[in-house]
């Protein structure tokens, strides 16, 4: 065993949304924060992509089967329509290895987990709603404990949005930029809802513009969204909030180190009130010894659940596990066909629906629309019954008028949906998953599914299919370690500390027993940001 | 349900004689868009091939290729008839591997990319692509489950068929 550099006054174990807004305050207050992840990087893609609009690019580059298709052919795929099936091969980087090194085991839950540089948000939606208050029931923390946080988290990554029909959903913030200007798909579904808004909100369907973190003016160094729909495959401009942007401001502190090419296995509390982190050299193989005051473990749901139940020795110990289940619904915007269509877009969500037929006060469904623009043809072809090229003659003319609603729907947790680690020989050991949604659980998303496209049909979109990509597929995991007002074993507290420890804190989704149908990432990066906030006065 | 395959890391096997998959790329070309692609395209279908089309055939797909190398004005009935039918999927794979290959080119994106079509027009060439759509779905249909019939039969039993008339 090797002794790593002097001892740091925190250690954060990842780099992706909650490990970089965890460590951000840490930095601030002039402490010594050394960073561990593996920290992959794209060092095949980015550099080929030149910068342009996507249909200009298409018709100029003739290296452009390199991104598109990938040296491996890796975008050329026939498997079922799961998690990660919109992943561009300049984005495949973000899970290079991880099944490997994190290895899981299960017959209905495959997760997509990362060990990049920036971790899942190198290739997230972007979707920024923050919690309400009903969404934070159950938690030992309020939202006015959390609005200071939303505010900072907004700042630091550029919020864009708008005060719409969607207010009492997706709450008030200050610190918003106006929305980047939707497309011709968003804008007419829009101007429908708008002729039909009281019938549609008297079933309970509100519609709006999307939270986005994704910039419509320049702020800090990075670009307004230059509308060339090329969101899926570049990071050029750096409109659309990565975390790796934050970990570069963090780069340029003194008082922060990134420590990459480490894997964290374990970590351990010594008399002298330090904790002591075991990581793996994956170059040499050789196993270091980190020592800080504290631990931050900010390495995803999956990740910090790995380690710390191999660090607190609870093998073969089922810990809760909540997912939000997605449904794609593909749509055909009738309205639109035939009419002419601007070039000019970017790529992300172009509408945020809602279902909430009891309002803002009671627990409600959000979705996502999106436009299939920037991606490839025979990949809609693939699934075509027709044959190819009247699949391409038809689908080409079709494609600006189609439509993905990806409805998230909420989770509780119950007895069938839960995770262990479990030895195995030689060892290593691995994650074993159960997850399964009772009958009543897929009766509510599928009536709640119902409900919507009926809505949709007012708005002349017709709902072509209906998509079940797999429970794991929206990669939004939680309630493994959950916040709790009580000292549990296995849960954590509300400023993240892991119970039974003194100085080992949990900042990603673990935390959180729960999950509404809003995207959980904005909260876990403000709670990131509550929890080493409140770590910076404690170590000061 | 299968383990979702999102980074395909390992590489493409060697020692495989390209040739065949060349001249494959070379009908797929002309079928899919009238044209001969270029050798590179053709290098790359077979590379694309490799990587991503590596089950063995069943025998329904090496029937239904074997029919259609044999004759060449097949390939669209089969195509439609495998859209359909859903069995032997190879034939469709390596048709929808060649598109993409085709697709990530700037010689054929104006082929893929939408563009703006006014509603007459777009009424009059949906109408047109689906009603020959329509017809090569039925007679490929009936064209693949002949071929693949055939193929379940066996070499045994077809021997035998052709002894019996010869007496």
């Amino acid at each position: 065993m090797t002794a790593a550099d002097e001892r740091a006054d925190a250690i954060v174990v990842g780099s992706g949304p909650s490990a970089v807004n965890a460590a951000y305050p840490l930095v601030e207050a002039g402490l010594r924060v050394r960073m561990l992840d593996v920290g992959h990087r794209d060092t095949t893609y980015a550099r080929l992509i030149p910068d342009g609009p996507f249909t200009a690019l298409r018709r100029t580059d003739r290296e452009q089967h390199r991104y598109l298709l990938g040296d491996g052919f890796e975008g050329i795929g026939f498997d079922h329509i799961g998690a990660g099936a919109q992943l561009t091969p300049p984005r495949q980087y973000v899970f290079r290895d991880a099944d490997r090194l994190q290895p899981t085991s299960s017959s209905t839950f495959f997760p997509l987990h990362s060990l990049a540089e920036g971790g899942l948000g190198g290739a997230w939606g972007a979707g920024s709603p923050p919690f309400s208050e009903v969404d934070l029931a159950g938690l030992p923390i309020s939202y006015r404990e959390l609005a200071g946080h939303y505010e900072t988290v907004a700042e630091r990554i550029g919020i864009s949005g708008t005060r719409d029909d969607l207010l009492p959903f997706l709450g008030a913030q200050i610190a918003m930029q106006p929305p980047v200007a939707i497309d011709s798909n968003g804008e007419s579904i829009l101007r429908r809802y708008a002729s039909h808004r009281r019938a549609l909100q008297r079933d309970g369907l509100y519609l709006g513009h999307p939270r986005l973190a994704m910039l419509s003016r320049a702020h800090r160094g990075r670009e307004a969204n230059r509308c060339w729909d090329m969101d899926f495959w570049s990071d050029e401009g750096k409109s659309v909030y990565r975390p790796r942007w934050t970990l570069d401001e963090l780069r340029r502190s003194a008082g922060f180190s990134f420590v990459a090419r480490r894997l964290v296995r374990s970590f351990a509390e010594r008399p002298d009130g330090t904790v002591t982190v075991e990581a793996t050299d994956l170059d040499t193989g050789a196993t270091e010894s980190h020592r800080a005051r504290a631990l931050v473990l900010a390495a995803g749901t999956l990740g910090t659940t790995r380690i710390a139940l191999r660090s607190l020795g609870a093998y073969h110990r089922r810990v809760p596990l909540v997912c939000n289940p997605h449904a794609y619904l593909a749509l055909l915007n009738v309205g639109l066909l035939g009419r002419p269509v601007r070039d000019a877009r970017h790529s992300m969500a172009q509408v945020c629906i809602v279902h909430a037929p009891a309002g803002p006060d009671r627990p409600f469904t959000v979705g996502h629309l999106y436009s299939y623009r920037s991606l490839m043809l025979f990949r809609l072809v693939k699934d075509s019954p027709l044959p190819v090229p009247e699949s391409i003659a038809i689908l080409r003319d079709l494609s600006p008028s189609f439509a993905v609603l990806i409805l998230q729907h909420g989770d509780q947790p119950t007895p069938a949906k839960h995770c262990a680690l479990e030895p195995r020989p030689g060892g290593d050991d691995h994650l074993a998953i159960e997850y399964s949604l009772s009958s009543e659980e897929q009766q509510r998303h599928e009536d709640v599914e119902r409900a919507v496209a009926r809505g949709l049909r007012r708005l002349r979109c017709l709902r072509l299919r209906t998509i079940r990509p797999g429970h794991a597929a929206s990669v939004h995991y939680a309630g493994t370690l959950p916040m709790s007002a009580h000292d549990d074993e296995l849960t954590t507290d509300r400023d993240g500390r892991l119970a039974r420890t003194r100085g080992v804190y949990v900042a990603d989704g673990s935390v959180f027993p729960s999950l509404p149908s809003k995207g959980l990432t904005f909260t876990m990066m403000a709670n990131a940001d509550r929890i080493g906030s409140r770590l910076a006065r404690v170590l000061r | 349900m299968a383990m979702p395959s999102i980074v395909r890391t390992a590489p493409a096997p060697e020692g495989v004689d390209a040739t065949p998959l060349r001249e494959e790329a070379a009908r797929f070309g002309r079928y899919l868009v009238g044209a001969t692609p270029s050798d590179e395209l053709a290098e790359r279908y077979a590379r694309a091939h490799g990587h991503v089309l590596r089950d063995p055939p069943t025998p329904a797909d090496e029937a239904i290729l074997a029919f259609a190398r044999e004759h060449p004005w097949s390939l669209p009935l089969l195509d439609a008839g495998t859209a359909l039918v859903g069995s032997a999927p190879l034939l469709r794979r390596k048709l929808l591997v060649m598109t993409a290959v085709l697709e990530a080119t700037p010689e054929h994106a104006d082929r893929m990319l939408a563009g703006n079509t006014s509603l007459p027009r777009l009424v009059l060439r949906l109408g047109r692509a689906g009603a020959a759509a329509a017809v090569k779905l039925l007679v490929g249909a009936a064209l693949v489950a002949a071929v693949t019939r055939e193929a379940r039969r066996g070499p045994g039993k077809r021997a035998g068929r052709a002894g019996r008339g010869r007496q």
